[in-house]
């Protein structure tokens, strides 16, 4: 199998019934045997010494040092091309660094293409790539092709979803007779209020961060029955008397439920409050979790994840933080960029890639809906189904450089945060339609 | 006077309130020094005290050192704070000697401008600075950073240096021309060489900035092998939104010490030439 | 002094006494002298600081996206600034916080320079610790700043908790003021120790004899302060201020780390205001517009400090 090995001719890896331990022997078998894949002959003429990529560093160490470790070098040996892993802080300082790249055509060929609408018209079209791995492992989730697709090209190839989810601590929840993770915005305010009598309060990130503020307030707007935008993104959505009342609950949630502190909170902070036991409950990525069972290992025990509560439409949403891969037109060669990132999404790679960080990238994939690899941490698993109801911030307007600027600008972030330090909740809404009217007027 | 000088004056006089000033600028060097020398583990705990050390440990700084470029990083800062430096003091003398010294057309607008141009905000300039760096292929390379810090300290320090070039009587040099020397000459043999301390002071704090620059580095130096000490840490220590604490601690600390030893060899000269800037100028 | 000539002229008589030419006359004309040396530094800062400001205030005026053409707005940048309340909270945000700051740092920086001005031991080690603040990398001691100020896991709050002076701390960074409070808590601690070196140069500079004759004419130790010391500081004073208000105005390292400009903008600074808006939202045209309107601002409040002093 080895030797005739052919991108296209994969066996459907994710119908496979392979245990972990199987396929992970199978993979890096594969990652050996790509030195008779096609790339050696293509690469043979045009040799680019190196190929730079840039990308998140992660906060499961094992999938930084499996790439570092595993793949790198077994892309180098297939083709002699050498790949610089660079990493970069996530949020803040990534999409400067970015920014930069592009603005002084420099730096990496490929990269991690976060908020990926400032920089479309600098990345090369993938939609070769894209369609290929589609096909290849179940097809894409739609949601992602309103990021990664612009005017009918893929712009990027998804990687992952970073899930976001409720972390709590099972053990202060079921002391204080909260025996499940609450079913809807209200239940979880109960508890809430249960939690916080115990002197175990929550902890939800409302400051000017990156994903924890986003990954809870959208999706509570959203089952309020919200959008923030209408669907073409024309005209403001969030002016109506249901965005009022879901204002009105995260006040109450804020005053009677939460410490005092997470108004401000940037996104190291609620991983910070949880380790040190202040916390009981926040949204945030798999970091606490990774941290407690490495640090503090009775925690490690006692954590769990939860998903968003269902609103008063029924529905239950999350927030997709997605991590796709672009090529940059200033690449040197943004032919051999695509080869390598094409090699990458292989599942050959892909596979134990991702199983390496225990699937806390969740593809955006159907092959992978119900892959053996879900099973290595089974506290995971909500984050398949945080993938399932994920809509992007944008929802359903299009991920564009204006809704850029509302992220960027913490509009509605912080009509929630200025209802809860005083603003009448009327006014607070005002502003922010304001504010949006300008931004898409 | 010294009569005066009573116990109890020393006390509330001196020692107490320099107690104070002590303790409100070590404090914070206290805690990180106990976070570096900490486990993850005590840090965390809730019940532990946040300045004493249950199981003192090394493991941060070996992690710091083993996995990451940390040393590369110092040697960076070093390097681009010396080389930036020495491009300033050299850029500022040559414009504060004549500003200070000698009477020419449009000198005034000069030093006008010169004054102009600390205002210049950093944030305006990163677009174009950018794109400057990106026409001249230095990105990604110290040179870029080594460019452009001067940008940023050629104004300050041509002011300090104005001050201190004004210190030195005129007639020293009217004396040496007289005697048949060159302007240079009397320049490079009599004025500058007076003016020592001066550079000293201009220099260390051209340095502080230098490896405190955080903006330009972010933007132009993304390969780790590049980065400087900030850069470097917030790239590879702050993880998602997980932080480590305690390598970032120790690497606080561990890069502080080279510029440490700097000033509490230097910080005589530092505070006489920030007089003779700050007096005259 | 008189050393000093002699050995100036042994200097210049060593130099072998050529008969000058033409060329050398004109050099040694003082505006041509000049300008030799100013050209390098003034074609240096034109190319590396010119050449950028000025592009800076072009973009000011075009809508400039991420990879992307610009298109001419003319003062379009400025009229979104001035409808937009965040814009203005920031403005207000920036004079509060460098005004605050800087009159705490400047009192604080003078009480400190009046101790140390004091004979003692270990005063080189100690006032070597006092410049510390200023010389770790603003980015680390932020980050340790973050758990100082953590509500309940801070020193601050442990401390208040300890000494039974409240039985949970305030929470620093949880609501507007306090985060103001806060930001500039932290400015201050950084700051600090540059006022305070700085001036005490300045005092070592202040001859013995003036305060002696103060004391002769009957002035206690406030009237030696207010007539002799003090005066003598200002231009010291004004002079770090000056450098300090420009510092402290610019200051992004900080807010970024600790607040990111929140709770609901109540710290965003018109740099990290700038910044999230060129580099976060990609609006270089936008963010470069905020930044240039720092300058005038900026200008203002010089000159304001400026025509302070003097009426003084």
């Amino acid at each position: 199998m080895h030797a005739t090995y052919r991108g296209k001719r994969m066996a459907q890896p994710t119908q496979s019934k392979a245990t972990r331990r199987s396929f992970l022997k199978l993979a890096a078998a594969g990652a050996a045997g790509v030195a008779a894949g096609p790339w050696v002959s293509r690469n043979a003429q045009a040799k680019p010494v190196s190929i730079t990529f840039a990308r998140e560093s992660s906060y499961v160490k094992n999938f930084d040092v499996h790439f570092q470790n595993v793949m790198a070098p077994a892309y180098e040996k297939a083709t002699g091309i050498k790949i610089e892993y660079q990493i970069q802080a996530a949020g803040g300082s990534a999409v400067p660094q970015l920014v930069s790249m592009v603005e002084n055509k420099s730096g990496a060929d490929l990269a991690w293409v976060q908020q990926e609408w400032l920089y479309r018209d600098a990345l090369v079209d993938v939609s070769d790539i894209a369609e290929e791995v589609g096909k290849q492992q179940g097809g894409w989730y739609d949601e992602i092709k309103l990021l990664s697709v612009d005017k009918g090209k893929w712009k990027s190839v998804p990687n992952g979803n970073i899930g976001q989810v409720m972390v709590y601590r099972k053990d202060w929840f079921d002391e204080a007779g909260v025996k499940s993770f609450p079913e809807t915005w209200d239940a979880f305010l109960e508890a809430g209020i249960k939690l916080k009598a115990k002197g175990h309060p929550f902890g939800m990130s409302m400051g000017h961060g990156f994903a924890d503020n986003y990954s809870w307030l959208y999706p509570l707007l959203w089952s309020y029955g919200v959008t923030v935008m209408d669907k073409t993104a024309k005209k403001v959505a969030l002016d109506s008397s249901e965005t009022a009342k879901a204002v009105e609950y995260v006040k109450r949630l804020y005053k009677e439920a939460c410490i005092e502190d997470c108004i401000g909170w940037l996104d190291p902070a609620n991983n910070k409050a949880f380790l040190t036991s202040q916390i009981s409950c926040t949204n945030n990525a798999y970091s606490i979790m990774v941290s407690a069972k490495r640090d503090l290992p009775d925690m490690g025990k006692v954590i769990a994840h939860g998903l968003n509560p269902k609103g008063p439409n029924g529905q239950r949403y999350h927030a997709l933080v997605p991590v796709t891969h672009g090529v940059f037109a200033h690449s040197k060669d943004p032919q051999a960029a695509k080869d390598f990132l094409r090699w990458m999404m292989d599942p050959k790679q892909y596979r134990p890639w991702i199983a390496s960080g225990d699937m806390y990238f969740a593809p955006y994939l159907h092959g992978f809906d119900k892959a053996p690899e879900w099973d290595i941490e089974p506290r995971v698993k909500p984050f398949q189904k945080a993938l399932e109801t994920g809509k992007l911030t944008s929802w359903p307007a299009p991920a564009n450089r204006q809704h850029g600027e509302v992220v960027n600008r913490w509009i509605v972030i912080d009509m929630f945060t200025k209802a809860c330090t005083g603003t009448p909740v009327k006014a607070a809404i005002a502003e922010a339609v304001k504010q949006l009217k300008t931004i898409y007027g | 006077m010294v009569g005066e000088l009573t116990w109890r004056r020393r006390l509330f006089g001196l020692w107490l309130p320099l107690l104070v000033f002590v303790v409100i600028a070590l404090f914070p060097f206290t805690w990180m020094a106990a976070t570096s020398l900490k486990t993850n583990a005590e840090l965390y705990n809730p019940k532990a005290n946040p300045m004493w050390i249950q199981n003192p440990s090394l493991v941060h700084y070996i992690d710091l050192l083993k996995e990451t470029n940390f040393l590369t990083w110092v040697a960076n800062t070093m390097l681009v704070a010396t080389v930036a430096t020495f491009i300033s003091l050299l850029l500022g003398s040559m414009l504060a000697y004549p500003l200070a010294r000698m009477r020419f057309r449009g000198a005034p607008l000069l030093a006008i401008a010169v004054a102009v141009t600390y205002l210049i905000p950093q944030t305006l300039l990163f677009v174009p600075m950018a794109d400057l760096i990106g026409r001249m292929k230095l990105g990604n390379t110290l040179s870029a950073v080594m460019l452009t810090y001067p940008t940023l300290l050629v104004p300050f320090i041509a002011w300090l240096l104005m001050g201190y070039f004004k210190t030195v009587p005129k007639e020293l040099e009217e004396q040496a021309m007289i005697d048949g020397a060159s302007r240079w000459r009397a320049m490079t043999r009599i004025i500058l060489p007076l003016c020592l301390p001066g550079f000293l002071s201009a220099g260390i704090f051209a340095f502080t900035l230098s490896q405190n620059e955080f903006l330009y580095a972010l933007l132009f130096l993304s390969k780790s092998s590049v980065r400087t000490v900030p850069i470097g840490v917030v790239g590879e220590l702050i993880r998602g939104d997980a932080f480590y604490w305690g390598q970032l601690m120790a690497g606080a600390l561990l890069g502080s010490i080279p510029v440490a030893l700097i000033y509490s060899f230097f910080v005589k000269y530092y505070v006489a030439g920030l007089t003779a800037g700050a007096v005259k100028g | 002094m008189s050393k000093i000539l002699e050995a100036s002229r042994a200097g210049a008589l060593a130099a072998p006494a050529r008969r000058p030419f033409r060329i050398r006359a004109f050099l040694e004309r003082e505006s041509v002298f000049s300008w030799l040396m100013v050209t390098p530094p003034v074609l240096f800062l034109l190319a590396f600081l010119g050449y950028p400001f000025f592009y800076g205030v072009y973009l000011s005026f075009f809508e400039r996206e991420v990879a992307r053409p610009a298109t001419f707005v003319g003062l379009g940048n400025f009229v979104t600034l001035s409808n937009d309340p965040i814009f203005w909270q920031a403005v207000r945000n920036t004079l509060l916080f460098t005004a605050v700051a800087t009159v705490l740092k400047a009192g604080g920086g003078l009480a400190m320079a009046l101790v140390m001005n004091q004979s003692f031991r270990m005063k080189a080690v100690t006032r070597a610790m006092l410049l510390l603040p200023f010389i770790v990398p603003t980015v680390l001691s932020t980050v340790a700043w973050q758990w100082i100020l953590d509500p309940g896991m801070g020193l601050f709050n442990r401390l208040l908790v300890v000494s039974g002076l409240a039985t949970t701390g305030p929470s620093w960074l949880g609501t507007p003021t306090m985060a103001m409070i806060s930001i500039i808590m932290v400015n201050t601690w950084r700051g600090l120790p540059f006022f305070g070196i700085s001036i005490l140069a300045g005092l070592q500079t202040i001859p013995v004899d003036l305060h002696e004759s103060a004391t002769i004419d009957g002035a206690g130790t406030w009237g030696r302060f207010r007539y002799v010391t003090l005066p003598s500081l200002l231009p010291v004073i004004f002079i770090v201020t000056t450098f300090s208000i420009v510092i402290t105005f610019f200051d992004f390292q900080l807010v970024y780390v600790l607040t990111g400009g929140g709770p609901a903008n109540s710290t965003h600074l018109m740099a990290t205001y700038a910044y999230s808006l060129s580099m976060g939202a990609g609006q270089m045209g936008l963010g470069s517009a905020v930044a240039l309107s720092m300058v005038p601002v900026l200008g203002l409040l010089l000159v304001l400090l400026t025509l302070y002093v003097r009426k003084d």
